[in-house]
Parts: structure tokens; sequence; C-alpha cells
């Protein structure tokens, strides 16, 4: 091997994990920030607060109530459950919905064949509003088919099949996404911070004047990173499989590849970057700009379908849109190739350019 | 100057401090322009972009029927503008086309639908729905259960429900996506730029041996903290009152509670947010640790755990107690209460006792680390 980049190596691995709080940053926080999002997030809307008003004596309502209930969606209020002020309820969050019956109640108008029931939701999270109508018109529907035994059923009836993901867990969707934005996030970062520190303190502009090339230079200062994001693959791959049963139904060597791929254009992004920066400030903060639309736009929390036409194309600039894509059709649907060719070349391609700048940039603070 | 007087909170060396803050900052146009500017900026650019309306899902059909039931079927999903219904392809096969990632559902129709139909008879269509996005899928689901009781229309019935659900969408009736998002937003970006800007401010003070000079004055750690953090805190509220602007008449997201408790939470919020870059700021030292810190302990969390996008009720209830801890947490409560729902000082108690506690932890482990660190 040049033994100008393995000396640039070894300085910078050691550099890189010789302070004990930045190995803790780079190989157990993002282990432990896995293991806290896979076991607490979830995109189901659960345990929505439900105020339902009855009087005592109506069996109908009661029986809606305690469906309601026994449905694991809704959850009683909390605070007074004398409190009649609804709007004070929803505007406290101690409901999320209330649910009121007909005033001669549910059990009457039933019987006389036609009510009307009042669900008054708190639509200030808009998902969950239309949640909250979704389950109640579902749970509505079966109380009434209930009481009609002999009513027909319906013409259709769709049979549903979840694949990929039959008990539908959130964690299957999400750790995926979130393997590739720790990567994503502790690469650029320390990419760009490390040559911006070499700015400041002026020890670049000796590297330059040094007999080392510029592409040395350039892969020197980026290999040991590429290292440190590759260690961190099968660590949080790990987690994702052992802890969250992610199931891995694709081949080892395709998602081996795209994460090699994925870190070097994320390791390349963190370069250029550094070449803007004058100082780690500005380095820290571009990071910030860049890392947030990277996670914003990659398709990992909600999904990107809604994206106004004339933004659409700045996605296609987000290496780690390509590498959600790829890992989740990896892991979930065993690998695709008509997913993986092109989203690994649009990674690959990503990654050249980005090089490319970089390494015209260095060329010119020669010059 | 008597030693008592030195151990007392003197506000003219506080000021002091701000003073030479406020210089710093004007000094560098970078930090002043970011601070201000870029919430707003990048507050309006997500706000257009993060969008839960969901229409226009991909749904692929193979209709093996080809009638008239099995064509009414298809309108009944195109009708709601939900989905946009393709014929599939004849050369793949219903797996393969969510295998390649070219719709979020198939939808396969068997020979003899209209004939089941007409006889009274219930017909069974098949969906496959990709559950590796199971947000899309949970909607889509959603959305079937009601297309199958709207359903009977096409054995030419009137849809008789006995009992009829009438939905009042309160604080925000159109169900608009934007009203929900934006107040959120704003405090996740503004949280994680306060951050930032403590945490890489007086990491660079402790790098450049400046705060060892500092300390060696008779400021007190307290006086330093807080002429570190007011100047901050009037730039964050700077920004949040361009946030706030943006949000009212660029989504034009309404705003029902009281301004004064708005101010009130948003003092509140910068606080804690600002105090934990401080914190990160004095235990780390260094900038490139300091930010990895920032981007952990700050953008993660805010993002993942504060409910901005998952439901906090949702979480296992260890868990839920455990973002407690969080003030983004709190402000986004605040924020979305006071914005949508015009929520006065008695719902918002919880909330405001929260970070007022959080600020308090956050400013005393600032200040006792910078003692430790005073004496040799």
């Amino acid at each position: 091997m040049n033994p100008t980049i393995w000396g640039f190596l070894k300085k910078e691995l050691s550099q890189a994990v010789r302070d004990p709080r930045m190995r803790v940053m780079l190989f157990v926080v993002p282990v432990v920030q896995m293991t806290l999002f896979g076991l607490a997030l979830s995109n189901e809307i659960r345990n929505i607060k439900l105020k339902v008003v009855r009087a005592p004596s109506d069996t109908l309502a009661r029986q809606l109530e305690e469906r309601c209930l026994a449905s694991g969606w809704f959850v009683p209020a909390q605070g007074d459950s004398k409190e009649t002020d609804y709007m004070h309820l929803l505007r406290s969050g101690d409901a999320h919905a209330i649910l009121i019956m007909p005033p001669e109640g549910l059990t009457e108008s039933f019987e006389r064949g036609h009510g009307q029931v009042q669900l008054l939701v708190d639509a200030s999270n808009a998902v969950r509003g239309r949640a909250i109508e979704t389950y109640m018109q579902a749970v509505l529907a079966q109380v009434v088919q209930d009481k009609m035994p002999l009513a027909p059923a319906g013409p259709v009836q769709f049979d549903i099949r979840m694949l990929y993901n039959p008990s539908m867990r959130t964690e299957i969707f999400l750790v995926p996404g979130v393997m590739g934005m720790m990567i994503c996030l502790i690469t650029i970062i320390l990419t760009s911070m490390s040559i911006a520190r070499e700015k400041e303190m002026g020890t670049l502009e000796t590297l330059i004047s040094s007999p080392a090339a510029v592409w040395e230079i350039i892969l020197g200062k980026t290999l040991p990173y590429v290292i440190i994001g590759m260690i961190d693959v099968p660590l949080v791959l790990g987690v994702a499989m052992l802890l969250f049963g992610v199931p891995m139904r694709g081949q080892y060597w395709e998602l081996a590849l795209s994460a090699f791929v994925f870190v070097c254009s994320s390791v390349s992004m963190g370069t250029m970057l550094s070449t803007f920066a004058k100082s780690q400030q500005e380095a820290m903060m571009g990071g910030f700009l860049v890392l947030f639309p990277c996670i914003q736009l990659s398709g990992i929390i909600y999904p990107l379908d809604n994206i106004p036409l004339a933004i659409k194309w700045i996605p296609y600039l987000n290496p780690l849109k390509y590498f959600a894509v790829l890992i989740r059709n990896i892991m979930l649907k065993g690998g695709d190739p008509a997913v993986m060719w092109p989203n690994l070349g649009a990674m690959a391609l990503l990654a050249v350019i980005m090089i490319t700048v970089s390494f015209r940039r260095f060329r010119g603070t020669l010059n | 100057m008597t030693p008592a007087e030195q151990k007392n909170f003197s506000l003219a060396r506080a000021l002091s401090i701000a003073k030479k803050e406020v210089r710093h900052i004007v000094r560098d146009p970078f930090t002043l322009t970011m601070a201000l500017s870029m919430p707003v900026l990048l507050v309006t650019f997500f706000g257009f972009i993060i969008d839960f309306d969901v229409r226009n899902i991909k749904i692929y059909a193979v209709d093996r029927d080809q009638t008239k039931a099995s064509r009414e079927l298809k309108d009944l999903f195109t009708s709601a503008q939900l989905f946009d219904v393709i014929p599939a392809p004849e050369t793949a096969t219903p797996l393969q086309l969510l295998d390649e990632e070219k719709g979020k559902a198939v939808l396969i129709i068997e020979p003899g639908f209209q004939k089941k139909i007409k006889r009274g008879q219930t017909a069974h269509v098949q969906m496959g729905l990709d559950g590796a996005d199971n947000q899309t899928a949970g909607i889509i689901a959603g959305y079937v259960a009601a297309l199958q009781r709207a359903a009977v229309s096409l054995a030419g019935v009137k849809p008789n429900a006995p009992i009829e659900l009438r939905t009042r969408f309160l604080f925000n009736p159109e169900l608009n996506s934007h009203w929900f998002v934006i107040p959120g937003l704003a405090v996740v970006i503004v949280g994680i730029l306060s951050i930032l800007l403590t945490a890489l401010t007086v990491a660079r003070e402790w790098e450049n041996g400046s705060m060892e000079l500092l300390l060696s004055t008779p400021v007190r750690p307290f006086e330093i903290i807080a002429g570190k953090l007011a100047p901050y805190t009037a730039l964050g509220l700077g920004s949040i009152i361009f946030v706030y602007w943006a949000a009212r008449f660029v989504f034009g997201v309404p705003f029902r509670g009281n301004h004064g408790l708005f101010l009130l939470s948003s003092i509140l919020f910068l606080g804690t947010a600002l105090a934990q870059g401080l914190v990160i700021s004095v235990v780390t030292r260094q900038q490139q640790i300091a930010m990895q810190m920032a981007n952990m302990t700050g953008m993660l969390p805010s993002l993942m755990l504060s409910g901005f996008i998952f439901p906090i009720e949702s979480m296992p209830v260890f868990f839920q107690r455990l973002t407690a801890l969080l003030a983004p947490r709190w402000f986004m409560t605040a924020n979305r209460g006071l914005f949508l729902k015009g929520a006065g000082l008695a719902e918002l108690a919880t909330p405001l006792t929260a970070l007022l506690i959080i600020n308090v932890v956050l400013l005393s482990l600032a200040a006792k680390k910078f003692k430790t660190d005073l004496e040799p």
C-alpha cells in the first residue's frame, strides 16, 4: 500500500478514536439510539383518549363504549369525568375525542331505525383526527352488525394481505431507515469537521506544501472515515436483526455493497462540505444544513410522495434517499435487481461528482 | 470589592459578559444571519414538503372480470381522489410490482365478480398491501374498510345505516396537515439551531483558551452563563417571531391563543435549548465532539421522540415517561395548543411547569460543571 496513505490512515484513525468520548459517540450511541427508537416509536395511532357521553341506562351505548375500549385503539379520557365543558377537555389534551349519544339514547334511536351519534374530534393533529374517525366508523359498523345478524353481508369483501410485514410492525419499517440515518450522521460530520479543523489550525497548508499529491491527501483524509462508517454497519445491522427481528430476505453481499457505496458517498459529501467551510463552526452549521434535509428528504420518517412538483427533483440529490430505498428493498423484499442497480448507480454517480468537486477545490487552494 | 460582594450575583458583571457576547455576534455576520434567517427558511421549505395528506396512492389493478361491476369497484377507489388505479401490466406478477417499488398496493378482481354480486352473494376481492411501508399501508387499510361499506351501491342498494356517525373535526376542520406540521417543525428547527449555536460558541472558547481567561477573572459562573445566554435568547426570540409570521401568513395557520403565553413558553423553551448547548460545550470542550453530541442529543430526539411525527400516546408507557425529560416535547404541546386550540394558562400549566423545571436543572448543571472546572 502507498505509504503516504497508510500514514494518513494511522494518524486519522488514532486521532478519531483516541478520545474515549468520541469512541462512545461513534460506536455506542448509534446502537443505543437505534434501540431506543425501535422500541419506542410506532406510527400507528393508539391510546386515543375517548370520552363517551351517555345515559347510565343506555345499554347499546354502553356496548359501543366497551367495544371502543376493547378495540385497543381507545382508552378512557383523563381528568374529571363530570366535566361538561367539552372544549376544555379537548383543549387541555385530557380527551382526544368525545362521542355524544343522541338525546333519547342510542338504544331507542336504534329501535326506531335512525339516529345520529356525534363525534367531536381534536383535529389539531390531522393524521390522528382522520384515524379517529376511521376507527370509530369501524367500531360502530361492528356494533350495528352484531345487532342485526340477519342483515345480508355486503356484496364485496376485501381480503387484505399485508405483504413483507404481516403484523404491521413499525420497527420493521423504521429500523432499516434509521440505520442509514445514523451512518450518514456520523460520517458526514466526522469527515467535514476533521478537514475543517486542519484548515483552522493551518495544518492543511502544511499538508498541501508537502510532497503528497492532492489525491493522496484526499484519499488519506477520507478513507479512515469510510472504514469507521463500515465498522458501524454491522453494529447497527446486528441490533436491527437480533433485537428487532428485522428479516434479511436478500443477500448479504447486496447489503454490503450498498452500504459501502452509501458510506463512500456520504464521506465525499462531508469532504465537499469541508472545502467550502473556513472554520469548524462553519463546517458544523453547514453539516446541519446538509444533514437535516438529508434526513427529511429521505423517505425514512414519512413518505416522499406528496412533495410539490417544483421541488420533486431535490430528493434525487440525496444519497440517503437511495440508501433508504435499497436497504428496505434488500432486507424486507429480498432485493430486486430492478431496484438495486439504478439506486446503486445513482448513489455512486453522486459520490463521483462530489469527490471531483472536492478535488478541484483542493487543487484550487494549492494554486 | 469585598468577598461578600464577589459571592453574590452581580448584574453588572453579567451585563458586561452579555455586551461582549453581543459584540461577538454582531462581528460575525455568519452566525447572525444563520441564527435569524435559518429557522424561517427551513420551516418554510420543509413546511411545503412534509405533507401527510394522502392522495394519489398508486394501486395496480388486475381485473380478471372486466365487467361493469368490476369497473364500478375501481371507480370507487378513484372517486375519493386518494388512489390512482392503474391497470397492471400483463408481463409482471402482482407481487413483482411491489418488489420493484412501482406501487403501494395491488387489487385483484377474480373472474365471476359481477355474477356473484348479481346473485346476491359476497364477492371476495384480494388486496395486497406493501407492508414494508406500514405507514401508507395502514392508511390504505383504513380507507378500504370504508370503501367496503360504500360498495353496497354495487348491488344497487342504497347504503342503509341505522346509526349515522357525524364527525366534527375541531380546531382544524379541513384536516390540513400543514396546520399540524408547521408549529411542530418550528419547535424542532428552532430547538436544534439554538443548541448548536451555544454548543459551538462556548466550545470554541474552551478550544481557544479564552474561557480559562474568563474564569480567572472575578466573574462568577452564573454570571458567565446568564451573560452568555441572554443575547442568544434575544436572537432566538427574533427567529421565533419570523417563524410565527411564516406560519401565519405563508401557510395560513391560525393563532388562537394568547400571545403573552406564546412569548413566555418560547422564552422558557429557548432557555432549555441554549442551556443544553451550554452543558454540551462544558462537558465536551471540543467542537467536533460537541457537534456529534448536539446532533445525537438534540436533533434526533426532537425529531423522533417529541411527538412531532410519531405520536407519544402510541409509545410504551416507559417511553412516554421518558419523553417527559425532553423540552421539545413540552414546547410542542404548548405550541400546538396555542396555535390551533387556543389553549389558556390552565390548559398549559403542565407543559410550562415542565419547561421551567428542565430549565432550572440544565442551568444548575452547567453552573456546577463550571464551578468544578474553576477549582484546580
